[in-house]
């Protein structure tokens, strides 16, 4: 009779003593989930996004000694799966991430469209979710709480472009709108025509394409008879392309052209060469920036992580190519500095602790200033804008980050025909 | 103002859509001959937009010069996925057949991505414009445009004067009356489905002159469900149904943009394409043989 109770008794303590273990194990080591993009249509960005975390896990590891949490020093894990691109392959992975991979922190994969799939997993497990490629705003009226942004709101992307032109030339009150029919581009065009209006600017052409289109003759002529001075438009990276292209040939000129997502992409120039000479496009991080320790001394915020110079460096290494990383890079090794500094501000992996530790964590990196609002959408951090020069970009707005200065009003696409490139 | 707009973009409309006719005669003949619906269709547009690019960007060769070469990869692609695969599916169920095509294509896609990558590519050929008052024509798409035309017309001449293209116009008539006169109906059936292939991948290249960025592996689903519709409206079988069916179907997405856009808070794009389905619609339960067909 005894022993039938001793049998159970038994297997509790052996159970106890498991998970007091494993526990143990966990604490060792800090593991980042990530179902990353290696295939599918965000394989790019992707690949960026890889190199990025892995430079920065590096970093910390290597030369910032680990993360300090419960008095020692315990080195990052970074652990990812191919999502494919799909939204159906996100969600199985964030769950299998968190319930088999056991991990501390989920990384959003790229694009808006898969963060938000994400979200609701995340978050039915507690679990807390950065988002470094999801730009909408949207994400972050769901009510989600373990939700942080570590890339700039779509809402803002434009915000550079209007303020330089403002600045350079008051002349200039008409601006046109043209851009995909998609959550992103209208939620950066919401947040273009505010502003544009705030800053006096008239709106006088403003019509969306849907995605997937081939030809944009009609809308750019009916764009042309408005007469705007400069165009805000695009969406993604094929129809930014077709856009400048079209404009081409249809002799559309204006004084300044701005497209997201597609203008700072290499390949842009690539396939339109001295069409895109003048063409601006905002960007998250440019290789270039000056933020800086000295920099950050400056506006009274804390530094971490490596230089600029650092980073490439770690990010060549982390991919074994011989690249110049770009903004989903850059992105999502700040993300990793946030974390860490939110582990040690909170000395704790629980992500409730961690989540409160974000929403007051404020600092600075290679990737310029980091700061969440309550919901968890990314204010601290400004945009960039960079301009194609002679077939090189060129950071011109803001001021502070400048590497040239911007080319303006662009030149004509007769005269980009004969070779003119707009360096200043 | 409307009437400028209006009027170019119908000139542009007729450019588009000559291109667009151009496109999807591979695959009325393809149907015509064989009764098989090529869903892979628009990965030989693709293959042959790929063969533009490579040779211009890394060989130097004009577009135009493209046309003859995609055209004979085509014929050559035609031949091998004839006897590897479609052959033992003539008489097989539509479902069969679908399956096959829509296969080759993916196959095409992944090929091409293994190859150059997925990344979205162009090329620059800048050969002047025509100031035609109402519109500016770029060379590149006029160039596309007289190409497609010349492409259609041989064709029809090839059809009508060559024994091979009455014998294609015997076997699209009764496969086994022409069987019974003497016609190689299986070579027929290889030499046809080689030619649409070769069209389709030859309309690439032309395709490419009109829009000369965008391109990449998977750029093919969008043509592919454009080719349906241009076939539907010219008459599924018949080529020269498809040529004129692309450029009434230029004409009605460039020409009611500019109408559309008079009308306030409605996005004119979505507009033209719901108006495409529409008339789609209305020409299958008016006349579903297609405008141009007879029967």
């Amino acid at each position: 009779m005894r022993k039938t109770y001793l049998i159970p008794f038994v297997i509790f303590v052996a159970m106890f003593g498991f998970l007091f273990v494993t526990n143990s194990l966990a604490a060792s080591k800090i593991v980042i989930g990530h179902p990353a993009c290696l295939s599918g249509k965000y394989a790019k960005a992707g690949e960026q996004a890889i190199g990025g975390i892995k430079a920065c896990v590096n970093w910390v590891n290597k030369t910032y000694g680990g993360v300090k949490v419960a008095g020692k020093k315990v080195p990052l894990e970074y652990k990812y799966y191919d999502c494919e691109s799909r939204k159906e392959t996100v969600t199985s992975l964030i769950g299998r991430l968190i319930t088999v991979d056991k991990v501390n922190v989920v990384f959003a994969p790229y694009s808006s469209g898969l963060t938000l799939r994400g979200a609701p997993v995340a978050e039915s497990h507690k679990m807390l979710y950065m988002d470094h490629g999801g730009a909408n705003n949207k994400i972050f009226r769901q009510g989600f709480r373990y939700t942080v942004q570590t890339i700039g709101p779509a809402s803002r992307y434009h915000e550079g472009t209007l303020d330089m032109i403002h600045k350079i030339d008051p002349k200039a009150k008409k601006v046109a709108l043209a851009y995909e029919d998609s959550e992103f581009a209208k939620m950066v065009m919401h947040g273009a025509e505010k502003h544009a209006k705030k800053l006096g600017f008239n709106v006088v052409f403003k019509r969306t394409y849907p995605k997937g289109v081939t030809d944009l003759t009609p809308l750019l002529s009916a764009l042309k008879a408005s007469k705007p001075d400069f165009i805000l438009g695009g969406g993604h990276f094929e129809d930014g392309q077709l856009f400048n292209r079209q404009m081409a040939d249809l002799g559309i000129d204006t004084k300044a052209l701005s497209l997201i997502a597609a203008a700072t992409l290499p390949a842009f120039y690539e396939a339109l060469t001295n069409m895109a000479e003048g063409v601006m496009g905002p960007s998250h991080w440019e290789y270039g920036v000056k933020y800086s320790k000295k920099e950050a001394k400056k506006v009274g915020l804390p530094w971490i992580g490596p230089s600029q110079d650092e980073f490439v460096a770690l990010f060549k290494k982390a991919l074994g190519k011989d690249i110049i990383p770009d903004y989903h890079a850059a992105e999502a090794g700040a993300q990793v500095l946030a974390y860490v500094l939110a582990v040690e501000k909170a000395n704790s992996l629980n992500s409730d602790k961690v989540r409160a530790a974000l929403g007051d964590l404020k600092f600075m990196s290679f990737y310029g200033g980091w700061d969440v609002d309550d919901t968890g959408l990314q204010v601290g951090h400004s945009m960039v804008d960079v301009q194609w020069q002679g077939g090189k970009r060129v950071i011109v707005w803001p001021e502070a980050a400048q590497t040239g200065k911007p080319y303006y009003p662009m030149p004509t696409f007769a005269e980009k025909a004969k070779g003119k490139v707009a360096v200043p | 103002m409307f009437l400028e707009q209006f009027t170019g973009n119908l000139l542009q409309g007729i450019v588009l859509g000559a291109v667009y006719g151009m496109a999807t005669m591979g695959l009325s003949l393809i149907f015509g001959v064989l009764k098989i619906v090529n869903v892979g269709h628009g990965a030989f547009i693709m293959v042959g937009a790929f063969i533009t690019l490579w040779l211009f960007n890394t060989l130097g060769i004009n577009p135009i010069i493209a046309v003859p070469v995609a055209f004979a990869v085509g014929m050559g692609l035609g031949f091998v996925f004839y006897y590897t695969t479609m052959r033992r599916l003539i008489k097989a169920p539509e479902l069969a057949t679908l399956l096959a095509t829509f296969s080759i294509g993916i196959l095409l896609e992944e090929l091409v991505k293994l190859m150059f990558g997925s990344e979205f590519r162009g090329y620059n050929w800048v050969v002047g414009k025509i100031n035609l008052g109402v519109t500016v024509l770029p060379m590149t798409k006029l160039y596309a445009c007289l190409g497609s035309v010349i492409i259609a017309l041989l064709l029809y001449l090839w059809f009508k004067k060559t024994r091979a293209g009455s014998a294609v116009r015997s076997v699209v008539e009764d496969d086994e009356g022409a069987r019974v006169c003497g016609v190689n109906v299986g070579g027929t059936y290889a030499l046809s489905f080689s030619l649409g292939i070769g069209l389709t991948v030859a309309s690439g290249v032309l395709l490419t002159m009109f829009i000369p960025v965008g391109i990449n592996p998977y750029m093919g689903g969008g043509y592919t469900l454009k080719a349906f519709v241009i076939a539907v409206l010219g008459g599924l079988s018949s080529p020269y149904g498809a040529f004129f069916g692309g450029l009434v179907f230029g004409l009605i997405e460039n020409g009611s943009y500019t109408i559309f856009n008079l009308i306030p808070g409605v996005e004119p794009f979505a507009l033209t394409r719901f108006l495409s389905f529409v008339i789609l619609l209305a020409i299958l339960l008016i006349k579903p043989t297609g405008l141009l067909t007879t029967k």
